[in-house]
């Protein structure tokens, strides 16, 4: 298949890294050449830009604050009351620095996919799921702070003769939720970079991605959203108290 | 709102498919055959009943009742 071209790609090879172009093969658990491979190096950059791009706007903290503290402020309040609306003050308050994380890198590892050049980490399935792993386990880690070894009386149901049924079809229905949410990040986000991809080469001269770029920016925003959302619920779900 | 229900359709595929990928890889890995359709029917029916199960929990979420 034709790559596309990635600016970080080329640079690191011009300098004598090897980039792999595939894959490991099947069965091969640590390659450490993957960490050159682009939607590594592509989380690399949107790890930097966040670091530095808040510093950059921001400057210095003030009592009165200037216009890239007002910007930053209002978008972390807001984001902060979201949370608390749905998992309460206390929860918000817990998990707001976890939650901010995915959803400013979720965010940015969308978005930057639509320049040329450039490629969404999120289009590659182990970066979904390495999220979705975090999220699910810190479900479940919470589940035993809030509620100690009684967590378990999650899964059995209202009445003890409905256990064996109840107890197999809540297990489906938790790693159910792994794959819906890594699955439709990374479908979502594949499918808007393989269509971006087709129509520049058919007929990027006419301006046919431009539509696609569009939707593109609706649904980078909206998955983001999304992730973000599903995790608050699941986190609320397993801090409130068995049904 | 719309994210909630977006869940709705790959949850309810991805519990049956769970489901029977599970009943599955007990009948032919773990047990080599010697109880081949059942654990997949049993495990197909637990994954229908946890994908009508959430959608269930989804229909009757207290933060919906009240007129969001």
């Amino acid at each position: 298949m034709e790559h596309p071209i990635l600016f970080i790609s080329v640079i690191l090879e011009a300098l004598g890294m090897p980039v792999p172009h595939a894959a490991p093969a099947f069965g091969v658990f640590w390659d450490s050449h993957q960490i050159f491979s682009p939607h590594m190096t592509y989380t690399f950059l949107v790890i930097a830009f966040l670091i530095i791009m808040p510093k950059l706007t921001m400057g210095k903290i003030e009592m009165i604050p200037g216009k890239g503290q007002n910007f930053w402020e209002a978008i972390i309040s807001g984001m902060e009351g979201f949370m608390a609306e749905n998992m309460g003050k206390e929860g918000a308050r817990m998990m707001f620095p976890m939650l901010a994380t995915f959803a400013f890198y979720i965010l940015v590892a969308n978005m930057i996919g639509l320049m040329p050049g450039f490629m969404s980490p999120t289009s590659n399935l182990n970066i979904t799921l390495a999220c979705t792993l975090i999220v699910f386990c810190t479900t479940h880690i919470l589940g035993f702070k809030f509620h100690g070894l009684n967590y378990y009386k999650h899964f059995l149901g209202p009445v003890w003769w409905l256990i064996p049924l109840i107890a197999p079809i809540e297990i489906i229905s938790h790693m159910a939720r792994i794959l819906s949410l890594s699955i439709r990040l990374f479908g979502n986000i594949m499918a808007k970079e393989t269509l971006l991809g087709i129509l520049f080469i058919l007929a990027g001269a006419y301006f046919a991605p431009l539509p696609i770029l569009c939707l593109g920016v609706f649904v980078s925003i909206v998955q983001a959203l999304v992730f973000v959302l599903l995790s608050i619920l699941y986190f609320s779900a397993s801090m409130e108290h068995a049904h | 709102m719309m994210a909630d229900f977006s869940t709705i359709g790959l949850t309810m595929a991805f519990s049956i498919f769970i489901g029977v990928g599970f009943g599955y890889y007990l009948d032919n890995k773990v047990f080599d055959g010697a109880t081949k359709p059942w654990f997949t029917l049993i495990f197909l029916a637990f994954g229908v009943a946890a994908a009508f199960l959430n959608l269930y929990r989804v229909a009757t979420r207290k933060d919906l009742k009240d007129g969001h």
